[in-house]
């Protein structure tokens, strides 16, 4: 048989690879600088968890499979819910708040299979325990300086909240069903939609202009006022409170000129409480990523503590660092090492990885080979390893040079890449 | 869905101005009213009205791409297009995440559940013996929800023309499709049986679009809905 991936899901190989390592690596340091934790969690959790944290937007998109002893499992659509499982189950009786980030897969399936992908890789962090203005900006300023590392060059981090139209909607008088209705149809962003259900004629006249006007504001300082204008004659002015002040935080912070606010957003999982943010990176159709407040997704799990957070799309963020020709350069091959004598081979090989390059072993002994495979991979060095622990620099033609000493191998003139924990990067 | 991104608008560097906003427009039927309602609106249009077998029109500020109206809402979402015109039945089909920001009132089609004149009692009669009953469309999505709603269970026959053909023929029971005036199902000896849904022309845009260019977008948009509202009631 000729094998072939499964639809939906792809390698990620070499070069694409390496460069996600980068992205990862550069995003994951500014998550810990801001002192939040790595954690890990299965890919599989309970259905039921995740529709008790997610709630509906999860129809379609879980991909489910059975148990043998025939539960309900999820391939986890998102983070949030299993960092939430998490933070209620194995950190309860723990003093947070809780700072915690995570590089993850998470699967989706599409209701009708078109070939899109079903497996994304996810950077993001989940703040805990932290309510308020200044865990908001918090968590918006982490997403900015972690697209910075990253080295995306032109972005902007959009934010909006639900608490306005939430008490429009609660203001209203009107019944459920409406208010669902204009919920829907600000989650299917069909702006067409809610116009027609503002002008139900048993709505008050100012909400019915606060519901038209409001998903289309956007802008800094002026927009917040704008909106606090329109929800002031609704009479729930304090709904734009907590937003105006994390504006103001946000300037404090030096990041405001990379954020702008945006009254229109909502994002398609309907947990989120409080402010909601989407990233964008100009001339990509797609979110680069998104997040927000969700206050209620730990009490759905009887441990009820305040929350907001943020995924990045590792994938998009790295078609974006290349539609701005900013991808990050990788660090390829050093040296490659022959010779005839394998032992030779092995200890030169050594000593030179130990001073910090990156070398790998000839498939051929002879020099002028060697050579070739050192140009045929870019590596800039082509050594022939001689015993008694010499080693000659081959040239361009081919015929190795002077024999020279080894570097001392007992003493590592600089390893840093080995300090961490023996990963290796 | 994954994103492809797109060229920069402006790759020749030949301009220091924003890139020119990107509008997909459906031809077919939707085609000449659109063109009217873009030069009602006074957006300029360049070669839009005459494009004779070309694709990309650019004119001021704005390069038209002219698409299949069903390809249309792809364009947007995966943001080939930072905005279209496209009809409302097309973002019913596709599904796909744009957002809808006007209506535009024009291309106004209804979609009806038919099925031939002399069917009689003979599909309620089919529905009770066999419990399913067979639909063909081009719009398998739109017949689905319409069907589910209903709680009635069907077999979709998926095909690409000739709707109206395929009860004639007994490949179907009933059709959905689309119909200005019947006159097509008429002379097909079909009739119709219920409303599905209206559908007019919408202004659509790309949400990435609609954030990092929300002034031109929303301008765009609210012009061409008071063009649009004018347009309507000058026809009426």
């Amino acid at each position: 048989m000729k094998p072939v991936t499964p639809r939906g899901f792809r390698d990620v190989l070499l070069t694409e690879a390496a460069e996600r390592r980068a992205v990862v690596r550069g995003v994951g340091e500014v998550f810990e600088a801001w002192g939040y934790g790595f954690v890990e969690t299965p890919v599989v959790e309970e259905y039921a968890t995740l529709e008790a944290g997610a709630g509906g937007s999860l129809e379609g998109t879980a991909f489910r499979l059975f148990d043998v002893d025939g539960s309900l499992l999820a391939l986890r659509p998102e983070m949030t819910v299993p960092i939430a499982r998490v933070v209620a189950s194995r950190l309860v009786g723990q003093p947070g708040p809780h700072r915690l980030c995570y590089v993850a897969d998470v699967f989706r399936e599409k209701e009708s299979l078109r070939g899109e992908a079903r497996q994304f890789a996810q950077a993001g962090v989940e703040l805990v325990g932290a309510s308020g203005p200044a865990a908001d900006a918090e968590v918006v300023a982490v997403l900015v300086e972690a697209l910075e590392a990253a080295g995306l060059p032109s972005f902007t981090v959009g934010i909006g909240t639900v608490a306005v139209l939430r008490a429009l909607l609660a203001g209203s008088g009107l019944d459920e069903a409406w208010q669902a209705g204009v919920m829907r149809a600000a989650h299917e962003r069909n702006l067409v939609e809610t116009d027609r259900l503002a002008g139900d004629a048993s709505l008050d006249p100012a909400v019915a202009d606060a519901l038209r006007a409001v998903p289309r504001l956007h802008g800094g300082a002026e927009a917040i006022e704008r909106c606090r204008r329109y929800a002031a004659a609704c009479g729930c002015a304090g709904a734009v409170d907590e937003l105006a002040e994390t504006w103001r935080l946000l300037e404090a912070a030096g990041v405001a000129e990379r954020v702008r606010v945006d009254f229109g957003i909502l994002r398609s999982f309907d947990y989120y409480t409080g402010m909601i943010l989407e990233v964008y990176a100009p001339g990509l159709g797609l979110p680069l990523g998104g997040g927000g407040r969700y206050d209620g997704v730990l009490a759905a799990f009887g441990a009820p503590a305040p929350a907001a957070g943020f995924a990045l799309s590792v994938e998009r963020v790295q078609i974006a660092l290349a539609e701005q020709g900013a991808a990050p350069r990788v660090r390829g091959l050093d040296a490659v090492v022959g010779g005839d004598d394998a032992a030779a081979v092995f200890a030169v090989a050594r000593a030179l990885r130990w001073s910090g390059r990156r070398v790998r072993l000839a498939s051929l002994a002879g020099p002028s080979a060697i050579r070739a495979e050192a140009d045929a991979a870019g590596a800039a060095d082509a050594v022939l390893a001689i015993a008694n622990r010499e080693m000659a620099s081959i040239g361009a033609d081919g015929i190795p040079g002077a024999a020279r000493p080894v570097p001392d191998a007992a003493a590592p003139a600089e390893a840093p890449t080995r300090t961490e924990g023996g990963e290796r990067s | 869905m994954m994103a492809t991104g797109r060229a920069p608008a402006s790759g020749d560097g030949s301009g220091v101005g924003p890139a020119p906003l990107r509008m997909a427009v459906p031809k077919g039927a939707l085609f000449d009213d659109t063109v009217a309602l873009l030069l009602a609106a006074g957006v300029p249009i360049g070669g839009l009205a005459e494009p004779g077998r070309q694709l990309i029109v650019r004119a001021p500020g704005i390069d038209y791409i002219i698409g299949k109206p069903t390809d249309i809402p792809a364009y947007v979402a995966y943001g080939a297009a930072d905005v279209a015109i496209a009809g409302k039945d097309m973002l019913i089909e596709s599904a796909l995440d744009v957002v809808e920001m006007a209506d535009l009132l024009y291309g106004a089609c209804r979609f009806v559940v038919a099925e031939r004149l002399d069917a009689g009692e003979a599909v309620a009669d089919k529905y009770r013996h066999l419990g399913v009953i067979r639909v063909a469309t081009k719009y398998p999505r739109i017949t689905e929800l319409h069907f589910a709603a209903k709680g009635v269970q069907i077999e979709i026959v998926k095909l690409h023309g000739n709707i109206e053909l395929a009860p004639l023929i007994g490949l179907a029971d009933q059709v959905v499709d689309i119909t200005a005036t019947g006159t097509t199902l008429k002379m097909n000896r079909l009739r119709i049986v219920e409303d599905v849904l209206p559908s007019t022309a919408r202004f659509i845009a790309n949400p990435v679009a609609l954030r990092c260019e929300a002034d031109r977008v929303t301008d765009l948009a609210d012009r061409l809905s008071r063009a649009a509202k004018m347009m309507g009631e000058d026809t009426t």
